[in-house]
């Protein structure tokens, strides 16, 4: 255990290509499979540890038991059919997920958005990033099991403040989960009456809860123990793996998007990008925190002063095929809560081009599972149930 | 053509023009360069314009009934894009061209994130990445017959076991 604490939890980075013939062959090494079907995986996905009594020595990650084939779906169907299919990849900020597809079909077709379209569309992204970091924190917390007061308590409290934000959202789309609020030019909905006041009041609820939570972790021994100095990624690491959004602002570098290449509204607006130094889950936890705050004060900011005009850029669209590109690649990216969510899209596909051609996604998920090979060696099996909670990986949007 | 929506920066465009003999293609997307010299380019702007977040990697197939692809024949055309760091942040990318069959060198050991996503590509698309360390299938089995994202992969008849 004396291991755990002082040499193996230290800055540094492991092989992840490591023979395992040329380990000490004294060891006794055993073979470990967390999950597919583990909680602490949050969904299917399989890590092959082997150990050296409790200690990881080599990680294997498996992914794609969720893959469902969404980029050559994205072939056959037509683009303004494929915004709802696009709400289930991060099932837990489909607002983002949306954002980036509508607005890489919208730089390849030309389209303007209206004003008043990318101030809601701000307003949503903002939301939606305080709903999916309060899961991750009620998710985290009950990953790090009995050190926050039994375990599921926080993930409780958090799922009930996120409820609130999920009824703005059925108030103003019809639905609570799979929104297809976003079209080619614009919104679909437009904001019902009073609807300010409410996010007013449920902001108001989460503000104060947000600090009493936060007062549990940072006073908490037991989560100090769990959580300082435990998969450190540096930014150095993070910025060669592709890592983006906390977890790279976790490890001290200043990169955020929203602030970086302004897009929807946020050129008009002043965003904070919180930072850490260190780069373990302590620093991953308080950066999200911070950033929930952060997100409080945008829409707090943003809401009142949704300007008058059209929602769309032109009438709505009646049928499927109705938009059509013959040429041409584009590129949009949107910070979502996990990073750099890219959509590149290739159009000109079937349907007479009312189809992309090729389409990836860009998911920041499924880079920041790459960490794992290079962070997990040197700790204990625990330890990587905490690190793999604190990097918040979604499996929909790793798998596609 | 340009990258709707991420163009390369002047000075990137400027690289790769004069050192890199980049050309523009007839079906859009970033400049294409020579496939045995984009480990070259992606090493300078990394190191000298301070393009150190990886990015993405994209393969498209374009068979031959394509008529685009038809001078070439069957090709696989692979984008590359990396992000600078902070303020002002821009996306560089570059596309490179092979027959299919043929490989493109690895950027693994630039970039460490490029291992996933080349497997990615190579699971779904069939591109291999010449020197990748561990090249295998990341999101199908192993036994999986075809890659899915070719045009010519057949997705509506049932072909054992279930695609």
């Amino acid at each position: 255990m004396e291991m755990t604490s002082s040499v193996a939890r230290g800055r540094r980075r492991a092989n992840p290509y490591l023979d395992l013939e040329s380990y000490d062959p004294e060891a006794d090494l055993m073979v470990l499979n967390l999950g597919p079907q583990h909680p602490s995986t949050h969904g299917v996905f399989r890590l092959k540890l082997y150990l050296d009594g409790e200690i990881i020595v080599k990680v294997v990650p498996f992914v794609g038991y969720l893959h469902r084939g969404v980029e050559k779906l994205c072939e056959k169907l037509t683009m303004v059919q494929l915004v709802p299919i696009f709400d289930k990849n991060d099932y837990v900020s489909p607002m983002m997920n949306e954002q980036s597809l509508v607005m890489a079909f919208e730089a390849l077709l030309g389209v303007e958005v209206p004003r008043r379209a990318r101030y809601l569309r701000t307003v949503l992204a903002e939301l939606q990033r305080i709903a999916s970091h309060l899961l991750w924190l009620g998710a985290f917390a009950m990953d790090l099991g009995g050190a926050l007061g039994g375990g599921a308590t926080l993930f409780m409290y958090c799922f009930r403040e996120r409820e609130l934000i999920l009824d703005v959202f059925e108030e103003l789309t019809g639905c609570r989960f799979h929104y297809n609020t976003h079209i080619i030019g614009g919104n679909r909905h437009d904001v019902p009456a009073g609807w300010a006041a409410k996010v007013h009041s449920a902001l108001n609820v989460i503000e104060p809860r947000l600090s009493e939570y936060e007062s549990f972790l940072i006073v908490n021994d037991i989560y100090i123990e769990r959580t300082r100095g435990v998969g450190i990624v540096d930014g150095a690491l993070a910025m060669e793996l592709g890592i983006t959004g906390p977890v790279l602002r976790a490890g001290g570098v200043d990169h955020d998007l929203r602030r970086d290449a302004p897009y929807h509204c946020y050129d008009e607006i002043d965003v904070r990008v919180a930072t850490a130094e260190a780069g373990d889950c302590e620093a991953r936890a308080s950066v999200r925190i911070a950033e929930m705050r952060e997100s409080i004060r945008l829409v707090r900011a943003l809401i009142d002063g949704i300007p008058e005009g059209p929602l769309g850029a032109r009438k709505p669209i009646k049928t499927p095929l109705a938009e059509k590109a013959t040429e041409g690649h584009s590129y949009a990216a949107v910070e979502s809560p996990r990073g750099e969510l890219g959509v590149y899209v290739v159009g000109g596909g079937d349907n007479r081009g009312a189809s992309p051609y090729r389409l990836k996604i860009r998911s920041p998920s499924l880079h920041v599972l790459g960490c794992l090979p290079y962070i997990l060696p040197g700790h204990s099996v625990s330890d990587a149930v905490a690190v793999l909670g604190s990097v918040d990986p979604i499996m929909g949007e790793v798998d596609r | 053509m340009k990258l709707l929506g991420a163009e390369n920066s002047p000075e990137v465009q400027q690289l790769l023009i004069e050192q890199f003999s980049a050309t523009a293609t007839t079906i859009g997307g970033p400049p294409e360069i020579a496939v045995d010299r984009h480990v070259e380019l992606a090493k300078i702007l990394r190191d000298e314009h301070q393009y150190r977040i990886f990015g993405f990697v994209v393969a498209v197939h374009y068979p031959t009934r394509v008529k685009e692809a038809t001078e070439a024949g069957e090709v696989i055309r692979v984008s590359y894009g990396l992000r600078s760091v902070g303020k002002g942040t821009r996306l560089a990318s570059w596309q490179l061209c092979v027959p299919v069959g043929q490989s493109v060198p690895t950027l693994v050991y630039l970039f460490a994130g490029a291992d996933w996503q080349e497997r990615e590509q190579y699971d779904l698309v069939g591109v291999r990445f010449d020197g990748h360390p561990d090249l295998r299938r990341l999101m199908l089995s192993e036994d999986w017959q075809g890659h899915p994202l070719r045009k010519d992969y057949a997705i509506d008849t049932k072909v054992h076991p279930w695609r």
